[in-house]
């Protein structure tokens, strides 16, 4: 596999996961892990793990999200998250 | 607006870059193997002649380190066990009506598909990547499309949910009986191609003794599991927050 893919992969991992662990709103938050388990399963792919592979796209993308969007749906949500996290 | 966060979040960033930095320098500074030795030299040495599986990893899941596996399955059903216990205290429930039309016919032409698609991956877990895990997640993952789709009560029509209870548990007493089986024989709990199973020949659908049908196990466990974990979640979601008069959306 080429360096530039490797490097734009590696580049989207990490920004993924600093947006995830960084943005206020919840929903975003879920769809952006999505996002980098897909990206995380073409790196295990490029890898030679297929195995591992299969189970992140799977886990990740599939029952993660849909359980974490039933959870964020049955929980209470305050009016902005913004000014709870700066105290 | 005060400055502190701004410093921690200074602080935080410089430990994970350092620590990243150690990390990276670590594996710059490991020698490249020369062959491979220890345990997983001899998986890829011998996989194939003592279970007849050509997937390694799967080999290692299913035979080798099958007791393992029993384990975490077990750990599925005990977190199955408990959410279907916490969210049980509604008795009635009304579902959703679904999405709309267009939503319902395409997922009802793709739905044979991935349900093909999850039984080719556990069926062919000892010779292509996957298991029963993946396959099992896949099978959870239809019945969750077919739960946010067509509503809730249509999948519950479709699968009830004693008949996921009756597939996970089935799955729990297939694997501990294909490890009895090894223990009657006298080679030890969960042993393969010692105990008797046949090998079959290399790389053909019916090889690799017993891990073609531990692979239906944990698929059946762990696809009812999660299931009755989405399951039960949503139910109570509808409940709550849908007023619309339920019954079934045809």
């Amino acid at each position: 596999m080429s360096l530039s893919f490797m490097i734009f992969l590696y580049v989207f991992l990490i920004a993924t996961a600093l947006v995830i662990s960084a943005i206020n709103d919840i929903l975003s938050a879920v769809i952006t892990l999505s996002v980098f388990g897909i990206l995380l399963a073409t790196a295990f792919a490029i890898l030679q793990a297929p195995d591992v592979a299969l189970t992140q796209a799977v886990i990740n993308s599939g029952i993660v999200t849909a359980l974490f969007l039933v959870a964020f749906s049955q929980t209470e949500k305050p009016e902005c998250y913004s000014e709870e996290e700066e105290e | 607006m005060s400055i502190r966060p701004f410093i921690f979040r200074i602080a935080a960033l410089i430990l994970c870059v350092s620590l990243g930095l150690m990390l990276f320098r670590g594996i710059a500074a490991l020698p490249v193997p020369e062959k491979v030795i220890g345990p997983a030299g001899h998986y890829l040495a011998r996989t194939a002649g003592e279970t007849g599986a050509r997937n390694v990893v799967g080999a290692i899941l299913f035979d080798y380190r099958a007791f393992d596996t029993l384990g975490e399955s077990t750990v599925i059903f005990t977190a199955v066990c408990g959410i279907a216990m916490l969210f049980s205290r509604r008795k009635f429930h009304r579902s959703s009506r679904g999405l709309s039309f267009i939503a319902k016919r395409g997922i009802g032409i793709m739905v044979p598909f991935l349900l093909m698609y999850a039984s080719v991956i556990i069926l062919f877990g000892h010779l292509s990547p996957g298991g029963g895990f993946q396959g099992g997640t896949i099978f959870a993952t239809v019945t969750v499309l077919l739960c946010v789709v067509y509503g809730s009560s249509f999948e519950s029509q479709y699968f009830p949910p004693r008949t996921k209870d009756i597939l996970e548990s089935g799955g729990a007493l297939l694997f501990s009986g294909i490890g009895l089986i090894g223990l009657a024989a006298g080679t030890g709990f969960l042993s393969n191609i010692a105990a008797g199973f046949p090998a079959g020949t290399f790389g053909s659908f019916l090889s690799a003794g017993s891990v073609p049908i531990l692979n239906v196990a944990v698929g059946m466990k762990v696809g009812a599991g999660l299931s009755t974990i989405f399951y039960s979640m949503i139910k109570m979601l509808d409940a709550e927050n849908d007023h619309i008069e339920g019954g079934r959306p045809r």
